[in-house]
């Protein structure tokens, strides 16, 4: 298992695509970042991370899919499946291991993102309990991402159809909770509050305002497990059906 | 030793393996061959484990593929149709990252790695992508792959594809080799290879098994009933009736006229070809007629496969096959056919 870990991650980190994409999620952050600061002349608005992390998330669900895409289908592509799946490994670790290398370049970039408190906290001051916070929400936020990037990776193997489907996926995620607010869905309070129950955004919104609380974190975990569990599905599955 | 019962898949509806069991034994090389589309890589995958079967049994030294996959597969190095090689990997690191897979211990890989390249000679290519390799090296290193960890038993999907004339007799020697340490099973569409280097044969096509034998019995078995062919000189009536009085002679295929008062014959023979030639040569001899040619065609591979392949319908035993084979005369125009689609 850690033998396929390492090699994910030498395949991102030993070509320009761990770069690139941490490049491009750090051109975001600091646009965003920039942009709030601009903004600290209007009275009304007061500077924090957190409405930094808000618009940041907006941007970086489109980063992620990028970053998942070629997971299962490079595999397919380059007939490598063969070998991972006649090696003395099972289906479970290997998803796992896969997993874990994309969470780890998703630190990467998070850990490269800290640079903005760094600097804010040398010229001004930043709370760090919140920024804590703001911290573990997006990482519980990203990797239940991430896990549903590698399901649709698992479902082709072309990987920008990954990617494209990748997205359409990010954005059913971000919007299900505006969606479960609209006039159409308020007739219907009980499918209201199902859909508002599978929205991720609120839950983020109490990380980011400094709160961790227990359900939300269960919450992330529980839907992470739920599509690698369904990656692990999605492979067996083809196994049989193909031809 | 590796045990496969029943094995059968279908995909869907259409039927891609049918009933298939054999043995492979240690230290044995089992050729494993068909035309295309015949099955042969759907049961090289069910054996890996990669593909599941619909129905039957993989057993690879007492542990059966499908109840306890990781076990099994700790027993096998496969080298699948396509080489199985990501390309934007170095060599080595390939081999390593594919020693861990197949859990080498940590102090032995550097070795094991040098093993096996030193073993398929890629030592040289080590450090360069092998996207950038040709495609004879790239199967080279999904060869390598699947020789890493020492593994009892190798299955070799088309291993020689790709590889230049020396390229194929240093893989096709390394192959042997294998025999001390290893069971092998390999398939080929390469016929000659097939017989240097396999000790028994399976023959399927469609999904059904067509034969299992050693090579040298599949020969043998073709070697009666074969046709003489001769270039005589004289006068045809009287080569006819000359060959007609040898016992064993069925029938005079064919007699063309040549150049010179000469004709061109093939005999149709049944019995031991060696004997009956040499009854024609004296009944020849004795009318006073010249021989200028006289061959049997000589039993191959080639012709036990081109044959097998051909059956209409399914036999159970292989003299069964054999007689149809020898009834059945007008096969030579489908023989042209299959050869193309066979290579």
């Amino acid at each position: 298992m850690f033998s396929i870990y390492k090699k994910e991650l030498q395949s991102f980190f030993y070509t320009p695509f761990a770069y690139t994409v941490a490049a491009l999620f750090m051109f975001v952050f600091t646009y965003v970042f920039n942009n709030s600061i601009a903004d600290i002349s209007s009275s009304t608005y007061q500077f924090s991370f957190t409405n930094v992390f808000y618009s940041v998330i907006f941007y970086f669900i489109f980063l992620i899919p990028i970053m998942t895409m070629r997971t299962f289908s490079d595999e397919r592509k380059f007939g490598t499946e063969v070998l991972l799946m006649t090696s003395p490994v099972n289906i479970f670790k290997i998803v796992i291991a896969k997993f874990l290398a994309n969470v780890t370049v998703f630190v990467f970039m998070l850990v490269c993102s800290l640079l903005f408190p760094i600097v804010t906290a040398a010229n001004g001051e930043v709370i760090i309990s919140q920024l804590v916070c703001a911290y573990i929400g997006f990482f519980c936020w990203g990797i239940m991402c991430i896990a549903i990037g590698m399901l649709i990776s698992s479902f082709t193997e072309n990987s920008i159809i990954a990617a494209i489907l990748g997205e359409v996926a990010m954005l059913v995620v971000m919007f299900i909770d505006d969606f479960s607010r609209t006039d159409f869905i308020s007739q219907y309070p009980k499918l209201q509050s199902v859909l508002y129950a599978f929205s991720a955004q609120p839950k983020f919104a109490y990380f980011s305002q400094g709160l961790i609380r227990l359900s939300d974190i269960i919450f992330f975990i529980s839907a992470v497990i739920t599509f690698l569990a369904w990656t692990i599905i999605s492979i067996e599955k083809r196994r049989w059906n193909r031809g | 030793m590796v045990t496969i019962e029943n094995l059968t898949k279908y995909y869907g509806r259409n039927r891609a393996v049918n009933n298939l069991s054999f043995n492979i034994n240690d230290n044995e090389i089992l050729g494993f061959l068909g035309p295309n589309g015949a099955g042969k890589s759907t049961t090289m995958n069910m054996i890996a484990g990669y593909l599941p079967m619909t129905n039957g049994n993989v057993v690879i030294n007492g542990t059966d593929i499908a109840k306890d996959p990781v076990k099994a597969k700790r027993n096998i190095g496969y080298l699948p149709e396509i080489p199985p090689v990501y390309p934007d990997m170095k060599v080595d690191e390939y081999l390593f990252f594919c020693a861990g897979l197949k859990s080498v211990p940590a102090n032995q890989k550097k070795k094991e790695v040098a093993r096996v390249m030193e073993l398929l000679k890629i030592s040289d290519v080590q450090k360069r992508l092998i996207k950038n390799l040709s495609k004879g090296y790239k199967q080279r290193v999904g060869f390598a792959q699947a020789l890493i960890g020492n593994p009892k038993f190798l299955i070799l999907d088309e291993p020689t594809v790709g590889l230049d004339p020396n390229q194929v007799i240093e893989v096709r020697q390394i192959i042997s080799d294998l025999r001390k340490e290893h069971s092998v099973i390999f398939s080929s569409h390469i016929l000659s290879e097939i017989s240097a280097v396999c000790d028994r044969v399976v023959i399927i096509n469609k999904g059904d098994i067509k034969a299992i034998d050693t090579i040298d019995n599949l020969e043998k078995s073709m070697k009666d009933n074969l046709n003489l062919n001769a270039k005589i000189c004289g006068d045809r009536e009287k080569i006819v009736s000359a060959i007609k009085s040898v016992n064993g002679v069925v029938s005079i295929k064919e007699i063309e006229e040549d150049k010179n008062n000469s004709y061109n014959v093939k005999i149709e023979l049944n019995g031991d070809s060696d004997t009956i030639r040499n009854n024609v040569m004296s009944a020849l001899i004795a009318n006073n007629l010249q021989i200028l040619e006289i061959f049997t065609e000589k039993p191959n591979l080639e012709d036990v496969f081109i044959k097998l392949v051909n059956q209409p319908t399914k036999r159970t035993s292989l003299s069964d096959l054999v007689d149809e084979i020898c009834s059945d005369s007008d096969s030579s125009d489908n023989t042209n056919e299959n050869e193309t689609e066979g290579k």
